[in-house]
């Protein structure tokens, strides 16, 4: 619950940052008499994700419209709806997009809010060279390639692109950065370099506990004990619990969600060792916190951060790139893909081949207070 | 039957690719041996006694489910896959009947922990006993003189119809069971012995002790062991046996009541597919002791904990499960009938 507020806030003040940028650049307004120009949004605005969808759709058009022109274009904002009975609906996202297409005055879209809805729109906002960008999506085989992301999502950044250029931006975080964020705090701030670390076994898992290992390794940490467990027949950690204690762990890093029982161990810490506990956003729930019992105080997560997008921005880059004159969709997308040191709420973006931010933001959460619950005490680039 | 098949072993055991294979068994336990070991002494004794102690308390939790399998295998020769399910609705029923009985964690002593304890594990026994008598009334007498593979199914079938009403009742997440037992412990040689574990062990080393006894001396327990013998003899005789095999039901389904409590209150937390891993695990324990033999299922629930936990502790627990049934493997390979050997008659 946490999250959602955040998130949105994020992106609101975000987006107001760059409203107010890219109205300066604009020379105090002018005229809007070389026509009009539309920024989409896709987001769950009703169903199951409208606490998240409401807030974001209404951040996008507070900034398109406070950014009212650019460059003498008038800015206006249009909303789509992926829900369908109420959840996030991937053919109904490929249908928004193919509408958005459609309609020539759109040089750009903000959204979508989840991953599997945004590996239904690439392929067809590609083909149309049509920049997206979102602030939500995390899954990190959208914008990199992995040997598991065949597998696990049905398709590769490659197939997502059948063009061969990226127009998929997007401001969050990928899932990959979740196990150095942890590692840096673990190790700048938690001062803890000897960590114990487990995992579920499974792709999310197993991923975010490898790449924290290679981060903590980097930072001059130690993995004093790495194991990964079959959670589904698993129900003792006391005997990897007893051996991190035995070699000395500042902290446990858990690779896991909710689903494969990541705050059990936690609960079962109590009377071996008394250390930090660290999970990604998998973990970072209510769920976490009963199954943690009554050592469910002092764990740390971490979770995407999400910022604002740099549509105006870039549709203003395009416009000078064209001469004054309208730009076309290819050359906005180049210009979004050219961003460099964009200032926003939460960091400075710059975009890599893949489209995804060079230093995005992680949040650490941490439970405290009574009643327990997660609180977010910090934010930070990570690599870059 | 059995004749034949030591043949073959001993034909196979003779021929010369079957020596090599042989050999590199051999030498690869060896060599799993003498890494165990080398990690055992490096790590120093007291933790050696630690993951011993969860490997023991671990361990008479499975051998409690363990029995139930037995027991049932012995008398009916049917698989009873129903069983790992009826020990995690011990472990719901007693959780819902915790604060009915007044058991409060923050009352300590005989009035907020122990005399409630022992009503809810004596009420959960016996609603599990009554409700393994329903479901062997319903889903297996019926099939008794069926082909073998139809009380299977049925058992499956059970098992599914169990695990959906403790997902209906209780929802997809883990559940929170309160930690009603004392977390501290004893210090022994630098290992800390927790309360906890000893209440697990002791607890099931009591009634084991005490099924044992009721197999080999009451009347109904010798009624049990002529079933499992013969059952048209012992009807001959005059014995009910539709009574000797609810019993029997009703004595395994007590077990894994008692299983689930201790289950409960040791790991703080229940889950409604628990039954599944659990029960595979038991059913496991109950193969490598012996299947149908009450001694065996305990060594074999016994030593199923105390590799897991050797394994978790000292190797890597990715491999845990392959390394159980790889011994598993072995132990069958050289002793079909499981580690004390079976005690079904030949028919």
């Amino acid at each position: 619950m946490q999250r959602r507020w955040y998130t949105a806030g994020a992106i609101i003040a975000g987006l107001a940052m760059v409203a107010t940028a890219c109205t300066g650049g604009t020379g105090g307004g002018g005229g809007t008499t070389k026509g009009e120009i539309i920024v989409a949004s896709d987001q769950p605005t009703s169903g199951g994700d409208a606490s998240d969808g409401i807030p974001a759709q209404n951040g996008i058009q507070f900034a398109v419209e406070q950014a009212g022109s650019i460059k003498g274009f008038k800015l206006t904002f249009k909303g789509w709806d992926d829900t369908v009975n109420g959840n996030h609906d991937p053919q109904k996202g490929a249908q928004n997009i193919q509408e958005m297409i459609a309609d020539a005055k759109i040089l750009g879209m903000v959204g979508p809010n989840n991953s599997n809805v945004a590996r239904a729109m690439i392929p067809i906002a590609n083909r149309a060279s049509f920049v997206m960008i979102s602030a939500a999506n995390t899954n990190e085989c959208l914008t990199q390639t992995f040997p598991y992301c065949e597998a696990d999502t049905g398709t590769t950044p490659a197939k997502l692109r059948p063009n061969g250029v990226n127009n998929y931006f997007r401001i969050a975080a990928a899932d990959t950065f979740q196990g150095p964020a942890a590692a840096d705090y673990a190790v700048d701030t938690l001062k803890a370099t000897k960590v114990a670390v487990w995992s579920d076994n499974e792709t999310f898992g197993k991923g975010v506990a490898d790449k924290f290992s290679t981060e903590l390794q980097k930072k001059g940490g130690t993995v004093v004990v790495r194991q990964d467990f079959d959670t589904k027949t698993t129900n003792d950690w006391k005997p990897f619990l007893t051996d991190a204690k035995n070699k000395g762990a500042q902290a446990i890093y858990a690779g896991a969600t909710s689903g494969t029982k990541i705050c059990i161990p936690r609960a079962q810490m109590k009377g071996i060792l008394d250390v930090p506990y660290m999970v990604p956003d998998g973990g970072v729930n209510a769920q976490c916190i009963k199954d943690a019992a009554e050592s469910a105080a002092n764990m740390y997560g971490t979770v995407a951060a999400a910022d604002a997008n740099q549509n105006p921005d870039a549709i203003g880059r395009a416009i000078d790139a064209n001469g004054g004159n309208l730009p076309s969709r290819e050359q906005v997308r180049k210009a979004v893909s050219e961003t460099k040191n964009f200032k926003g709420t939460t960091g400075t973006y710059t975009f890599d081949p893949n489209g995804d931010p060079t230093s995005p933001t992680m949040a650490i959460f941490q439970t405290k207070g009574s009643p327990l619950d997660w609180v977010f005490v910090k934010q930070f680039g990570v690599g870059g | 039957m059995v004749g034949s098949l030591k043949q073959a072993r001993v034909a196979f055991v003779e021929a010369p690719i079957g020596r090599l294979v042989n050999l590199l068994v051999i030498l690869a336990v060896l060599y799993v041996i003498f890494i165990l070991a080398t990690k055992i002494l490096a790590q120093g004794p007291s933790y050696f006694l630690q993951i011993l102690t969860y490997g023991v308390a671990n361990g008479a939790i499975y051998a409690l489910v363990a029995l139930g399998y037995t027991m049932v295998y012995g008398i009916i020769e049917l698989i009873n896959f129903a069983h790992g399910d009826l020990f995690t609705l011990g472990g719901f029923i007693s959780l819902f009947l915790l604060p009915i009985f007044g058991a409060d964690a923050s009352k300590a002593g005989t009035a907020g922990i122990i005399l409630p304890l022992i009503a809810v594990f004596l009420v959960t026994m016996l609603i599990c006993g009554a409700i393994n008598v329903s479901i062997e009334r319903v889903a297996y007498r019926p099939l008794r003189r069926a082909p073998r593979l139809a009380p299977l199914i049925t058992a499956v079938g059970m098992s599914f119809v169990l695990e959906g009403l403790m997902f209906l009742w209780k929802g997809p997440f883990n559940l929170p069971y309160p930690n009603l037992l004392p977390t501290t412990g004893i210090a022994i040689g630098g290992a800390t012995i927790g309360l906890k574990d000893i209440f697990v062990i002791a607890l099931a080393a009591i009634l084991m002790v005490v099924l044992a006894l009721f197999v080999s001396r009451s009347t109904l327990g010798k009624a049990m062991r002529a079933t499992a013998q013969d059952q048209d003899a012992t009807e001959l005789m005059g014995i009910d046996i539709n009574r000797t095999i609810a019993a029997t039901f009703f004595i395994g389904a007590v077990l894994a009541g008692a299983g689930g409590t201790i289950f409960g209150l040791y790991y703080n937390t229940l889950v409604f597919d628990l039954g599944f891993s659990a029960g595979l695990f038991a059913f496991t324990a109950a193969v490598f002791g012996g299947i149908g033999n009450i001694q065996g299922a305990a060594l074999g629930g016994l030593l199923i904990g105390l590799i897991t936990a050797m394994w978790d502790g000292y190797m890597e627990s990715t491999w845990t499960q392959v390394i159980i049934f790889a011994i598993l493997i072995l132990v069958l390979v050289f002793r079909p009938t499981g580690l004390l050997g079976m005690r079904v008659p030949e028919k």
